[in-house]
């Protein structure tokens, strides 16, 4: 039995697909990463396996748990990391962690072994008895983190774990991300950072538009796109890349660039420019990254809209409520 | 299930104990009332009322005092939202029942408490309670009273999503029931329309059983003034779990 298995999940606001017929299956200690732009659809996921949202059809299993017949059992097994601090910042970071195990019928001894053994773990002791106010960014996404953990869950949720966090701080939550691997629990959790995947994720599905597209280890996605990139700047791209295709490149126009997918990108270069006219104003290759993967599956770069559709009708759904 | 509204009651607690200016409110507030306004009335004023005007002033001053700490504490479910500790309640494995009621709990235990205050301080300014079952019939009142408008600000504020629309609720709602109760002056002497809306106000049975229970004095019936807040306050706590569990 997978810890976590969705099947053809679809959430629906008003007329705007949310999550469009999602899959998947996560493996007990795994760590997994929803990949996608803003407003892909990761939250509403996410806020479905959690029991806050109900979807419109499909059905999703966590830790054998249905979302929606079994919500206490599924409320138990997991823990969550929302994207917004939902720390109550007037209490201390012991007072936090002890409604919470409170909230999650933990008993006494319990409570008071596990907050040692949480704030041990995101380097929060010495900070205890401090009030969650006086705490830096950081140190209440650790706290939440701690909090997640407290009531030993199956799965763990992360939403957008290092949303808006210094780039160093960020590679500090990461380490604490790796360390859950010695506890043992699930851990699914969404990103729009192409690194924060790549570097803690055993698996990720790409998602776009509500969809997933692409799945796999990291480096399964990026052999998948099939060699190494080669992107050209050039005075004329359009004109340039019907030449490219003619003679049979794999190219494409991605904004101003002119993607190509090369098996030898080295031996292909020269012979690029024995067919451009065009002045080449610059050409790079690489191995592909995500990044490349994402284009790859898409067409599109991956870059965040600013309020999206669906975030701006989701906003109006909640309003209303 | 008692364990989990205990959990949410002692995070209210908690929070009340942390805000050291709000517990400061809770004391300055009546002490104003009761010192300045009620001696300056005592003073001034010859007012056909039993006995002297504090005495009077007192359990009205009560009444108000408790109703404004009670709405206001349904306001920390505005703060629950923004600051995103609801989420946190909600995924919780526990009823959204024990979520009301706890945080229910809590705001009448702040506004007793709020009560308690008063009293002691109106024993201080040498007002004498001198009514039929005064203790066990003014705790009766305080927590009818003050389960009523708790359970108001929590319908309020599952509705309401901005602090500046809770203001205006304070502004349009709180403060008209609250003179229009009788809590500051005798109603006998009030124009027949000003009388109409006196008595279509629930509140104005809370002050006068609370006056009947302190002092001894009171206009109507008062087992009528307890069965219609008992009306009052379930209907109030229908309506405000109505909306909580609906937001």
């Amino acid at each position: 039995m997978p810890a976590i298995e969705v099947r053809n999940l679809l959430k629906k606001f008003g007329s705007i697909v949310a999550v469009n017929g999602i899959s998947l299956e996560i493996e007990y200690g795994e760590i997994f990463a929803l990949l996608g732009p803003n407003g892909a659809g990761k939250t509403t996921t996410i806020s479905i396996l959690a029991t806050l949202l109900k979807p419109t059809s499909g059905e999703a299993k966590i830790n054998g748990y249905d979302v929606v017949k079994e919500a206490a059992k599924v409320r138990q097994s997991i823990g969550i990391v929302f994207q917004d601090p939902s720390l109550d910042d007037r209490l201390t970071a012991r007072e936090n962690l002890d409604i919470h195990g409170r909230l999650y019928h933990m008993s006494r001894e319990e409570r008071q072994r596990r907050i040692e053994e949480v704030l041990e773990m995101v380097e929060l002791l010495d900070r205890a008895d401090s009030i969650v106010k006086t705490f830096s960014g950081g140190m209440r996404r650790r706290l939440e983190i701690a909090r997640g953990l407290m009531h030993k869950p199956k799965v763990l949720f992360l939403d957008e774990p290092t949303l808006g966090l210094d780039p160093q701080t960020r590679r500090h939550i990461w380490e604490y991300v790796e360390k859950l691997r010695d506890e043992g629990v699930t851990v699914l959790l969404t990103t729009h950072y192409m690194e924060e995947a790549d570097y803690l994720a055993d698996r990720i599905a790409i998602i776009d538009a509500g969809k997933i597209v692409a799945e796999g280890s990291p480096s399964e996605l990026k052999d998948s796109v099939g060699g190494d990139i080669i992107k050209i700047k050039c005075s004329d791209a359009e004109n340039m890349l019907k030449k490219l295709v003619s003679n049979g490149y794999d190219a494409m126009l991605v904004d101003d660039e002119i993607v190509i997918k090369a098996k030898e990108a080295e031996k292909m270069i020269p012979k690029i420019f024995a067919i451009a006219d065009e002045e080449i104003k610059s050409i790079t290759y690489k191995e592909p990254s995500l990044e490349d993967v994402f284009i790859h599956y898409t067409g599109k770069v991956f870059r965040d809209e600013e309020v999206d559709e669906i975030e701006a009708s989701k906003m109006k759904w909640r309003m209303r409520r | 299930m008692i364990s989990d509204i205990y959990a949410i009651y002692l995070r209210e607690i908690l929070r009340l104990w942390r805000q050291k200016v709000r517990l400061v409110t809770m004391i300055m507030m009546p002490l104003l009332w009761l010192g300045v306004i009620g001696n300056a009335f005592n003073s001034v004023m010859n007012l056909p009322t039993q006995g002297d005007f504090l005495s009077f002033l007192t359990p009205g001053i009560l009444v108000m005092t408790m109703v404004f700490t009670a709405t206001i504490s349904g306001i920390t479910t505005v703060f629950d939202r923004e600051f995103g500790f609801l989420k946190e309640m909600l995924v919780a494995p526990i009823k959204r029942e024990s979520i009301l009621i706890g945080k229910m709990l809590g705001g009448v235990t702040q506004a007793v408490l709020q009560g308690i205050l008063i009293l002691i301080l109106a024993i201080f300014m040498g007002v004498k309670f001198s009514g039929a079952m005064s203790i066990p019939g003014m705790f009766l009142t305080m927590f009818l009273v003050s389960i009523a408008f708790v359970s108001l600000g929590l319908a309020v504020a599952s509705k309401i999503t901005s602090m500046e629309g809770f203001q205006m609720v304070m502004n349009f709602m709180i403060q008209p029931m609250i003179f229009l109760s009788g809590a500051f002056y005798p109603t006998t002497f009030l124009p027949d329309w000003l009388k109409i809306m006196v008595k279509i106000n629930p509140l104005t049975y809370g002050v006068d059983a609370m006056r009947y229970f302190a002092i001894g004095v009171n206009e109507f019936n008062i087992i009528a003034d307890l069965l219609i807040l008992l009306v009052f306050s379930i209907t109030m706590i229908l309506i405000g779990g109505h909306f909580f569990r609906k937001s």
